[in-house]
C-alpha cells in the first residue's frame, strides 16, 4: 500500500504548531514512515501541486481570499484536519472581532487599509468541512500523534469534553484557585494533559470551552474567590472570540 | 495480646534513611499552600508529618491514574494481558486513607477479581500514622468512624511525647522493624502513654454532622426527589474532582491504543468520574445522567447507600478531599445536614 500523501497549509498564524511538528523528535522518523509528505512550508520547497490525501491546516480564516484558497484545499483533499487554536477555534486572531472591522483595518493599515481585504476571523470549520480537530496553542504533540493515527485509520477521534482540572487532578497539581490564581482549567475542554499548569502556568483557554460550560456555576466561583468578571472575560476573550460576530460600528 | 514496637523520635531519620535504602519509600511531601502529595523520599526531612489529606488519596499507587493491562499485535493476532506492578512502601498513611484502601480491596476482590489490582495491592506495605487531632473543618471521620484504625496496615505509628507507638499487624511489618533494627520493646508507661493519647482523642473528635452513622443510608434512600440536588444543580461544574481525589472511586475507562506502527498497541485503563458530561452515555448520544443534579445525587448514593447494600460498608471515609478540592465549595458535611434538615 502505498502511503498517503501530507500536505500542511497555514493561514493566518504564528506558524508555531508547525515548529512543533518540526520539532517531533524521534517520533517523526515513525510518522515519516506512515505518511509521504508532499508539501510543508517550514520545512522543505517543494510543493505538492495539488495532488495530496490528507490536509493539515493550521491558522485562521481571515480574509476573502483564504475561503477560496480553503475551499479549494477542501475540494483536493480526502480528510482535513485543522489543528492548532487559530484553526480550531479561531484562537488570538479572534481578539480581531472584538472590534468593529473597518475600526480595526484602520488600526492595523492606517491609511492603506482600503488595500487590504479582510473578515472577522473564522476557525476552519466556520467555512469548509473540517474531519478531525487538535486543538490547543500550540498543538499538545502527543495528542497531534493520536489524531494522526486516528486520520490513517479511518477512525474517529474524540476530543475529551470534561475539563482540563480532570486531568490536572490526574497530575496532582496544586489547584491555581488555592494559591489565589485565576485559570480556565474549569471551563475549558480536556486533551492537553494539563501541560500548562504542570509547569506552574495557569490554563488560558487555548482549547476552547467544553459543550456545557455550566455558567451559572462558573459565576458562583468567581463569586465565591472574589473574582471580578472582567479579568475572566478578558481571559476568555483571548481565544475563544471567533465564535462570535464582530460589533457594528457605531 | 497486641504487639508494641517503640521508635525514638531521634531515631526517626535512621529509620526512613534505613528503610529508604532497602524499599522504594513514598509519603506525604508539602505542595506548596496546603496541599500534600505522597511522593518519593530518601529523608525524614521531606516528609510532612502533619498533613492534612494529600490531593490524591493512595489510591493512586493500588490504581494508577493510567495502567497499562494488555498488548497486542494485529498482524500476529496476538493478546497478551499485562501485570504492571512495583514493591513499595507507604509511609504515614491516616486512619481515613487506610479505611479507604479498605473499600478498594472489597471491590475489587469480588468476582470477577481484578488480577492487576491485587498483584499491586500485594506488593505494597503500609505504615499508617494516627492522626491526634481534626485536619481542618472539612473532615468528618468521626461519624463515618474512621478516625481511628481498624486494621488495613503492616504497621501503625502513634505519635507520642518523646518516641512513637508502633503497633505491629503483619510478619512483614515486623520484617521492616527487623531491617531497619531501631525499634525496642514498649514498656507499660508507652502503653498508658498511648492510651492517654485515644482518651484525649475522644473527646476531640465529635460526629460532624446531624445525622447519625446508622440513618445515613434510610436519609439518602428517601431523598431521590429531593431539593438538595436541584441546588447542586445550580452550583456543580462537573469538574470531576470530588471523585478524582476521593478515596473510594474506582471508575475507570478501558481504552485501546495502537503504537505508530499502525500494528502493534497496548489496552490501558484510566480513571473516569461519573461527573464527567460523557461518563453515562451510550452510543447514539444517550445520556442517563445528562443533568448535574442527578451525577452529584449519583456520587453521594455511591458512598452512602448503593456500597452498604452490596458490602455492608459506606463508601465515604470523610476524608473531607471532596469539600476541600470543590472550587464551587460544594460540601459534603453541608450536603449531609441539608438532607437531614428536609428530613425533619
Ligand atoms: S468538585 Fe465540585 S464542581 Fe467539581 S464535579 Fe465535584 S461537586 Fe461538581
Ligand atoms: S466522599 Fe468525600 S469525604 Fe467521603 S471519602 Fe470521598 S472524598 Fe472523602
Amino acid at each position: 500500500m502505498s502511503k498517503p500523501r501530507v500536505a500542511f497549509f497555514d493561514f493566518a498564524c504564528c506558524e508555531g504548531c508547525q515548529l512543533q511538528v518540526a520539532n517531533f523528535g524521534e517520533a517523526l522518523l515513525d510518522v515519516l514512515k506512515l505518511i509521504d509528505v508532499v508539501e510543508f512550508r517550514e520545512v522543505m520547497s517543494e510543493k505538492s501541486n495539488e495532488k495530496y490525501d490528507i490536509a493539515i491546516v493550521e491558522g485562521s480564516i481571515t480574509t476573502n481570499h483564504d475561503i477560496e484558497r480553503i475551499k479549494k484545499i477542501r475540494n483536493t483533499a480526502k480528510v482535513l484536519i485543522a489543528y492548532g487554536s487559530c484553526a480550531t477555534i479561531g484562537g488570538v486572531n479572534g481578539m480581531k472581532n472584538n472590534f468593529p472591522l473597518e475600526k480595526i483595518k484602520k488600526y492595523v493599515y492606517n491609511k492603506d487599509a482600503n488595500y487590504f481585504d479582510t473578515i472577522a476571523t473564522k476557525a476552519v470549520h466556520q467555512v469548509v468541512k473540517v474531519d478531525y480537530f487538535v486543538h490547543g496553542c500550540p498543538i499538545y504533540q502527543p495528542e497531534f500523534i493520536e489524531v494522526l493515527k486516528s486520520a490513517l485509520r479511518g477512525l474517529p477521534y474524540k476530543v475529551p469534553d470534561y475539563s482540563v482540572c480532570v486531568e490536572c487532578k490526574l497530575n496532582e497539581n496544586e489547584c491555581m484557585y488555592d494559591k489565589g490564581i485565576t485559570c480556565l482549567g474549569p471551563i475549558t475542554r480536556a486533551g492537553c494533559n494539563s501541560w500548562c499548569i504542570n509547569n506552574g502556568n495557569i490554563c488560558y483557554g487555548c482549547r476552547g470551552m467544553v459543550t456545557n460550560p455550566a455558567k451559572n456555576a462558573q459565576m458562583d466561583v468567581l463569586d465565591k474567590y472574589k473574582i471580578p468578571l472582567d479579568w475572566i472575560k478578558n481571559k476568555i476573550n483571548m481565544y475563544n472570540k471567533a465564535g462570535e460576530q464582530a460589533p457594528e460600528e457605531k | 495480646m497486641k504487639q508494641f514496637k517503640i521508635l525514638e523520635k531521634k531515631d526517626f531519620p535512621q529509620f526512613i534513611k534505613r528503610l529508604s535504602k532497602k524499599h522504594k519509600v513514598v509519603a506525604p511531601v508539602s505542595r506548596g499552600n496546603k496541599s500534600y502529595a505522597f511522593t518519593q523520599v530518601d529523608s525524614s526531612d521531606q516528609i510532612a508529618m502533619k498533613y492534612i489529606p494529600t490531593i490524591l488519596p493512595p489510591k493512586k499507587y493500588f490504581m494508577p491514574q493510567r495502567e497499562t493491562l494488555a498488548q497486542y499485535n494485529k498482524s500476529k493476532k496476538t493478546f497478551q494481558t499485562v501485570l504492571e506492578f512495583e514493591e513499595l512502601v507507604i509511609f504515614g498513611v491516616h486512619t481515613c486513607d487506610l479505611a479507604g484502601i479498605q473499600c478498594l480491596n472489597i471491590v475489587f476482590s469480588d468476582t470477577p477479581k481484578d488480577i492487576n489490582y491485587i498483584a499491586r495491592k500485594n506488593r505494597i506495605l503500609i505504615i499508617g500514622l494516627e492522626c491526634n487531632d481534626y485536619c481542618d473543618e472539612y473532615a468528618s471521620c468521626k461519624v463515618m468512624d474512621s478516625h481511628h484504625p481498624n486494621g488495613g496496615y503492616d504497621l501503625f505509628f502513634t505519635e507520642l511525647k518523646e518516641s512513637f507507638i508502633v503497633h505491629v499487624n503483619t510478619l512483614e511489618g515486623e520484617g521492616i522493624i527487623e531491617l531497619t533494627g531501631l525499634f525496642k520493646e514498649a514498656t507499660s508507661n508507652h502503653l498508658k502513654e498511648r492510651e492517654g493519647v485515644i482518651a484525649a482523642k475522644k473527646k476531640i473528635f465529635k460526629d460532624e454532622v446531624d445525622v447519625h452513622y446508622k440513618d445515613l443510608k434510610p436519609m439518602f434512600d428517601k431523598s431521590a426527589g429531593s431539593k438538595v440536588w436541584e441546588d447542586l444543580e445550580k452550583r456543580c461544574l462537573s469538574c470531576g474532582n470530588c471523585t478524582n481525589v476521593c478515596p473510594t472511586c474506582y471508575c475507570f475507562d478501558i481504552i485501546d491504543e495502537i503504537n505508530l506502527d499502525l500494528d502493534t498497541g497496548y489496552r490501558i485503563r484510566q480513571w473516569d468520574s461519573c461527573q464527567n458530561e460523557d461518563f453515562a452515555k451510550v452510543a447514539g448520544g444517550e445520556s442517563f445522567r445528562e443533568e448535574r443534579g442527578q451525577r452529584q445525587r449519583h456520587r453521594y448514593m455511591r458512598k452512602f447507600s448503593y456500597p452498604v447494600e452490596r458490602y455492608a460498608r459506606h463508601f465515604c471515609t470523610g476524608c473531607g478531599r471532596c469539600s476541600r478540592t470543590c472550587m464551587a465549595k460544594i460540601n459534603l458535611k453541608e450536603t449531609i445536614n441539608a438532607l437531614a434538615k428536609e428530613n425533619r
